[in-house]
């Protein structure tokens, strides 16, 4: 008898525990559960969930939008959720699974992120879309690749799963003072770049501020590598379109070059073990005179550097440089208003919202650099607008593959630190590069 | 039971099940919050797979073969090695004289209101949000504007090392701000341990003519013998799964040189989308917590099943 009740008690917790379970799965994005609650008591309003901070100039856009598309659609109203940019990166596969799914998302562009939702099946096809909105007419060739992923996940054709409103590039920023005293006038080509350099280093400057520990790095050794390269490499590199070599050819002369501006002290040996922002400090501080990164930086360098004047030129000698359109607008899978949310997004790609963050340094894919009245803006933008023009945004290094951008960054390290000769850490680059393609491509 | 009669019996039954009924939500809680995601994980790890609505493809035992033959792996269990140096034996040793000395030297000399403050002050790491910490140990160790290689260029220091950037010094690095994290823990509990000691024991000890360390020896330490155990254990375990420290520092660079388990699983699983195979590390990380907790469990019942006969 003793023995039954014990069996009894065991079955009912054990069901308590299965309904636990079943909940605890349920409500796993308590975040979003009071949005989506509301979405389905009140079908007007959208959900949209980003992670820009609120002085950027997409988050000023993308208000400008909100207005127009509310006072465009009455009774509809757009609903702003901040998240942060790592909580999305790592849950969003999780969260989107879900049912309280936010109906527009901001989304990092690429194979390993927006690419990996799309082929998990999390993210609506936005083809027909881009035909009724024209957002394929509107968008360069080079800025859609990062909007359309095919079945496995790959960017660059298949169908649309995102659009970007704004776009990036790596540019370099260099302190105009520094040129000034030491005699040194802007490089036009990769020869006179060098030359800077060397000049700089005669005078006891280093001339290079880096940070091995995070991105920064990556992106300068990309920048050397597409000095050699054309488009057929990136296309292979980047989209598998053909076979990449990593013992010759483009990585192997960027990775030289690479190691050679470290041995010649260009780059500081201490950049190893910093981060991206101890680069930035240390440039606002004026301690180098010149940053290779990306345009993100733009806002805050414009706004920091007091004690010396800014400039930018783009990467010298290169027609292909680091970049691509921003981060993309998605909409999940089982969003409840998929059809409002393309109209919004639309709205984003609108003169109003793109003019907003064009004069904010925003670089809007569809913008009009004419309303911008701040020079340095007016610098960047019309750098970005002559790259895009080119076909010149050549994507970033750590998209080919998942789990490539800690492989990269390991990589820099290891040239930099000379752990290894920079051949034999190309090598082992390509060992996981070409794994991690043959997971994506089968081949 | 058969002599009872039946009706103590019944009483008896009904209180067993009472019993029962206060086990409810911790069993329920147990289910929820380890059980069911420790099944789940196992299950994931037979598969290969990428996350979200993708599909599962069956892949046995592939994930863990795969494993055995991943450098990576491997280096990352080394460096688990060097995490239990970093929070349990240093920290433990380190502690075990703070705690003497403050109870012994300064609760008794100088004023039991300054060895609490020295003790909360030791313990301060511990409260301190890891992420915080790992912004100013982040800015001490920057090789070029860093605190600490200021200094060293000050006291003439040509070519001070590149702390978290050069992979021989990384981990020892690392190892350093666990071990500041570490002291305060072991620190408070043998504190607390040694004021259970009974002082009637040193007192004899001290009539017979032993000196400090005598009695350190053969009274304090025997007698906190289950506070170390405790501490082993715990911290042990704590050092095992470490992942925060290394999280904020270095994210397992540079060249993996600071990898460990926790963190390896963490970046297949969502930084690689290889679910399957970050569940599979996390499957043999667990498995290895538990023997390590057992072997230490099994070896304190000994220890305390010695004791009781000795003192018998």
């Amino acid at each position: 008898m003793i023995r039954s009740t014990r069996l009894k008690v065991v079955a009912a917790t054990a069901l308590a525990a299965l309904s636990l379970a079943a909940c605890s799965s349920g409500g796993s994005s308590s975040s979003s559960s009071s949005a989506a609650a509301g979405g389905t008591a009140n079908p007007t309003t959208l959900t949209f969930w980003h992670y820009e901070g609120d002085d950027s100039a997409m988050t000023q856009g993308w208000n400008a939008a909100i207005k127009e598309f509310e006072a465009a659609n009455p009774g509809v109203t757009v609903k702003v959720e901040k998240q942060t940019f790592e909580q999305l990166q790592k849950n969003a596969k999780i969260v989107l699974a879900g049912n309280d799914v936010p109906d527009v998302m901001e989304y990092n562009k690429g194979n390993a992120t927006a690419g990996q939702l799309a082929s998990q099946g999390l993210l609506t096809d936005l083809s027909a879309d881009a035909t009724k909105y024209g957002w394929d007419s509107k968008l360069s060739s080079s800025v859609q690749t990062t909007a359309k992923y095919d079945e496995n996940g790959l960017m660059g054709s298949g169908k649309w799963y995102g659009v970007p409103s704004y776009g990036e590039y790596v540019t370099v920023f260099y302190n105009k003072d520094m040129f000034d005293k030491y005699g040194i006038s802007v490089p036009t080509s990769f020869a006179d770049f060098e030359k800077a350099l060397a000049t700089f280093k005669q005078n006891g400057v280093t001339p290079l501020a880096e940070a091995g520990a995070e991105y920064p790095l990556g992106q300068l050794w990309y920048e050397l590598v597409l000095n050699k390269a054309d488009r057929s490499f990136v296309d292979n590199f980047e989209l598998f379109k053909g076979n990449v070599d990593f013992t010759s050819g483009p990585l192997l002369d960027g990775t030289n070059t690479l190691a050679d501006w470290v041995s010649k002290g260009y780059i500081s040996k201490d950049s190893s073990g910093l981060k991206a922002e101890d680069m930035g400090t240390a440039f606002i501080a004026g301690k180098y005179p010149i940053m290779v990164s990306g345009s993100w930086w733009f806002g805050r360098l414009n706004k920091e550097v007091t004690s010396f004047k800014l400039g930018q030129f783009t990467f010298p000698g290169n027609k292909l440089n680091p970049g691509s359109s921003g981060n993309l607008l998605v909409i999940p899978k089982n969003s409840k208003n998929a059809a409002l949310a393309a109209k919004f997004i639309d709205a984003t790609l609108g003169k109003t919202s793109q003019d907003t963050m064009a004069k904010l340094g925003g670089l809007p894919v569809a913008g009009d650099s004419s309303v911008i009245t701040d020079p340095n803006t007016k610098t960047l933008q019309d750098n970005f607008d002559s790259v895009v023009k080119s076909d010149g945004l050549a994507f970033y290094p750590d998209w080919p593959v998942a789990g490539f951008y800690d492989q990269l960054v390991s990589f820099g390290q290891t040239v930099v630190n000379g752990s290894k000769a920079p051949a034999d850490a190309l090598k082992d680059l390509g060992t996981f590069y070409d794994s991690g393609r043959k997971d994506l491509t089968g081949k | 039971m058969s002599v009872q009669t039946p009706r103590v019996h019944r009483a008896a039954r009904r209180r067993q099940a009472v019993y029962w009924l206060y086990l409810l939500p911790g069993v329920i809680a147990l289910t929820a919050v380890i059980i069911v995601p420790f099944g789940l994980n196992v299950f994931y790890s037979l598969h290969r797979w990428k996350g979200g609505l993708s599909p599962m493809h069956w892949y046995g035992f592939g994930n863990y073969t795969d494993l055995l033959h991943d450098a990576a792996f491997w280096s990352s269990f080394r460096n688990s090695v060097w995490m239990i140096v970093a929070m349990v034996i240093v920290p433990t040793l380190i502690g075990l004289i703070l705690a003497a000395v403050l109870f012994d030297y300064i609760g008794k000399n100088v004023g039991n209101r300054t060895a609490s403050f020295l003790r909360a002050t030791y313990y301060l790491p511990q409260i301190m949000p890891v992420a915080v910490a790992g912004i100013v140990w982040n800015w001490i160790f920057n090789a070029e504007t860093g605190s600490l290689n200021a200094m060293l260029h000050s006291i003439g220091v040509a070519h001070p090392p590149n702390w978290l950037g050069s992979p021989s010094t990384a981990l020892p690095a690392v190892m350093l701000v666990l071990v500041w994290i570490q002291i305060g823990y072991p620190t408070v509990i043998f504190m607390s341990a040694l004021q259970r000691v009974d002082p009637e024991l040193y007192e004899a000890a001290e009539l017979d003519g032993a000196g400090w360390f005598r009695r350190f020896r053969a009274i304090t330490i025997p007698q906190i013998k289950p506070e170390t155990f405790v501490i082993t254990l715990t911290c042990t375990i704590a050092a095992l799964k470490v992942f925060a420290p290394i999280y904020v520092l270095t994210r397992g660079g540079p060249e993996l040189s600071t990898l460990v388990p926790s963190y390896y699983s963490f970046l297949n699983f969502f930084d690689k989308s290889k679910v399957g195979y970050g569940a599979a590390v996390a499957t043999v990380l667990t498995l290895v917590i538990v023997v390590v907790a057992a072997v230490i469990q099994l070896l304190q019942n000994r220890s305390a099943r010695r004791d009781e006969e000795g003192v018998r």
